[in-house]
């Protein structure tokens, strides 16, 4: 029989971003006083010996022929990565946008866009669920706390209404 | 004070019945939403609660904190997603009992022992009040570092199905917690540059990221939250669940209790807050279980510790303010600018010029617990069907929304961006088996840790004896390697007793 080969470089992303980052901090502490990096230093030095630790355990382990440097669990199940990679690019997008478009609009679009993506197709719901989303954070940030979310068209255009109704 | 200036104090704030109910429902919105803290609600409300009396005021505030404080651990247990640092450790078993079909339990559960575990340590502070006020004055840096460590053990605890994966984890969020100004020079480190990095990485966007991004983007893998052979049982829940809920409560009562003591010590240290509450009482709940490999399958114990002990936390945070006039937390110096401005001055004399404001605070958060458990408990049976509704619909909504809120705690558009790189380290940590909720107590925890350390060091002068000088800190730290000592003890009397029985036939 066999035996199943497992992606075990899937295992090395988290180790390979924690070392980027622990040697990141040493150079850049590297200057300042023992107080200011102490704790840094002692922590990054432990986590640089675990990760050295993990390296040599997935080493070992595709020696041994258990498995090789794939990715696999990370992108699995295929027909996902695309649907994740989108959610992920509107949402950067929504971030990028809002300053723009105000809370309300690229949160309306950002949803509908993002219901798409993920395989909605019926009318009603690209249509309601964004609007009920976006009316319900619009109501509790904007009219309510009046927090200071970037105002675009929509809270332009509710903006008298709104100083109607707090009168 | 007598049983009749307590009596009238009751009765003065079940007359505010509508303040607490209004403070109650807006403290459960902003509660349910990750990141929204109450401190940030009450500054955004600071013109309502300066223009009211101050009884209404205070009855307001309290019954928001209080309400924020219980609602984290809706969206903790329905969809793993904390609604405050306090309510993280709940993912860890109140999530795997609603993919079982048991969220409405979880929920009641969750309920119960914030609303107890709020109210018997409020009346234990009512009661107690003069003897707890001095008991910050115990807890200094040394001790709060021996407090953190007790904390910090929860890594290995999580790290334990694999430990080398858990500890990397857990130093992974160390380190990033070390990023910010120092705390004696001020000088920046790990910054990249980034203004919005100074006062360290965000806790929200961590949170927000950590949990609610990297959940959203692995639960499109699934039809809905709850399992596929449990949908059967979610979709059968009834009121019988509640009750259900409602009778493991009273099961489990002393759990709540002592759980709850720990979040009320732990938040009458100024600084110290309910997420370090909930990671302690969870690390003791599973230390002194009979049962501690239970923990993170889904137990109404690993809901209840931190449930519990993060709403014991409310009641502590403000006895420092009141009894010293020293905030306990952000949440409490929102709450002394008000009272302040209403010319109330805290400290000791607060007790002798005007003791009805004093203990009124208290009574007003007993009341607050009392209304809550009405309003609330209710609505377990209806919030419990979120696991039934099609991630399809959830997803873009936990995905946008909680990105909203990541912006809401300091108002910085960068925080968003943040929350998104770490709910990609999330997702990653996640499909690769890499406890993010030890990722999350590294961050949490770490800043603290080296607050206090570096503080303790620079009263002693670098000497590192003074970590063993006093003899509080002396008395936990024995409480902490026996609390290390425990699980090995058992671990090895179980083996040694599993290899004296008989074999099976």
């Amino acid at each position: 029989m066999q035996k199943e080969s497992r992606a075990l470089g899937a295992d090395l992303v988290i180790p390979a971003l924690a070392l980027a980052f622990a040697v990141y901090f040493f150079f850049s502490t590297a200057d300042l006083v023992w107080e200011a990096k102490a704790n840094g230093v002692i922590i990054g030095t432990a986590l640089v010996i675990l990760i050295a630790f993990q390296v040599g355990r997935v080493a070992l382990r595709i020696m041994r022929g258990e498995g090789g440097l794939g990715l696999d669990p990370i992108w699995q199940p295929r027909e996902m990565a695309w649907k994740r990679v989108g959610l992920v690019a509107i949402t950067a997008l929504f971030i990028a946008a809002m300053p723009w478009l105000g809370l309300t609009l690229a949160l309306w679009l950002g949803m509908a866009a993002q219901l798409w993506i993920i395989g909605v197709r019926r009318k009603k719901i690209l249509f309601w669920l964004p609007t009920a989303t976006a009316a319900s954070v619009y109501a509790l940030f904007i009219a309510v706390l009046d927090s200071g979310f970037p105002h675009g068209p929509v809270e332009d255009l509710l903006a008298p209404l709104l100083a109607m109704v707090s009168r | 004070m007598t049983w009749q200036f307590l009596l009238d104090q009751f009765a003065a704030q079940f007359a505010l019945w509508w303040v607490v109910w209004l403070g109650i429902l807006l403290g459960i919105v902003v509660g349910i939403l990750p990141g929204f803290s109450p401190q940030n609600t009450l500054i955004m409300l600071l013109p309502l609660t300066l223009a009211v009396p101050v009884e209404q005021a205070l009855a307001f505030m309290v019954a928001l904190y209080c309400a924020n404080h219980l609602a984290g651990g809706v969206p903790a247990i329905l969809m793993r997603i904390p609604g405050s640092g306090g309510a993280a450790a709940t993912t860890l078993d109140g999530y795997p009992m609603a993919r079982k079909g048991q969220a409405q339990q979880a929920i009641v559960l969750s309920f119960t022992a914030s609303v107890f575990g709020g109210l018997i340590t409020t009346l234990a502070t009512i009661a107690l009040l003069p003897w707890l006020s001095k008991l910050g004055l115990y807890l200094r840096s040394v001790e709060m570092v021996i407090i953190m460590l007790f904390g910090l053990t929860l890594i290995a605890v999580i790290a334990a199905k694999d430990t080398l994966k858990g500890l990397i984890s857990g130093f992974f969020g160390l380190l990033i917690g070390v990023v910010g100004t120092d705390h004696v020079y001020s000088e920046p480190r790990a910054t990249m540059g980034f203004l919005e990095l100074y006062d360290g990485v965000p806790l929200v966007a961590a949170l927000i990221g950590l949990f609610a991004v990297s959940e959203a983007l692995v639960m499109i893998e699934e039809k809905m939250i709850v399992e596929d052979d449990a949908r059967e049982r979610a979709m059968q829940a009834s009121w019988a669940d509640t009750i259900e809920g409602l009778r493991i409560t009273v099961q489990k009562w002393w759990h709540i209790v002592w759980t709850a003591f720990i979040g009320l010590f732990i938040g009458i240290v100024p600084g110290a807050g309910a997420s370090i509450a909930a990671f302690v009482a969870y690390q003791q709940s599973r230390m002194w279980s009979k049962h501690p490999e239970l923990y993170g399958t889904g137990i109404p114990e690993g809901v209840i510790a931190p449930e519990s002990a993060n709403n014991g936390v409310t009641s502590g945070t403000l006895v420092p303010m009141m009894a010293l006039g020293v905030p306990g937390g952000s949440t409490a110096a929102v709450m002394m600018i008000v009272l302040q401005y209403h010319g109330m001055v805290m400290g000791p004399r607060l007790f002798s010029t005007n003791p009805g404001l004093a203990y009124g605070v208290f009574v007003s958060m007993a009341v607050a617990y009392i209304f809550m458990i009405i309003t609330i408990l209710p609505l377990a049976r209806f919030m419990a069907r979120i696991v039934l509704i099609e991630t399809k619909y959830l997803v873009p909504i936990i995905l946008l929304v909680t990105i909203v809120a990541a912006f809401s705690e300091r108002q910085y558009a960068f925080d968003m961006g943040l929350a998104l790189v770490f709910g990609v380290i999330g997702y990653i940590a996640h499909k690769t088996n890499y406890h993010v909720t030890a990722m999350l107590v590294g961050v949490i925890l770490g800043p603290l840790f080296e607050q206090y350390l570096v503080r303790a060091l620079r009263i002693s002068e670098g000497d590192l004896t003074v970590l063993f000088t006093s003899p509080v800190g002396n008395a936990l730290w024995a409480l902490l390697v026996f609390s290390l000592l425990v699980p090995l003890a058992r671990s090895w009397w179980q083996h040694r007793a599993s290899r004296s029985s008989p074999p099976q036939p």
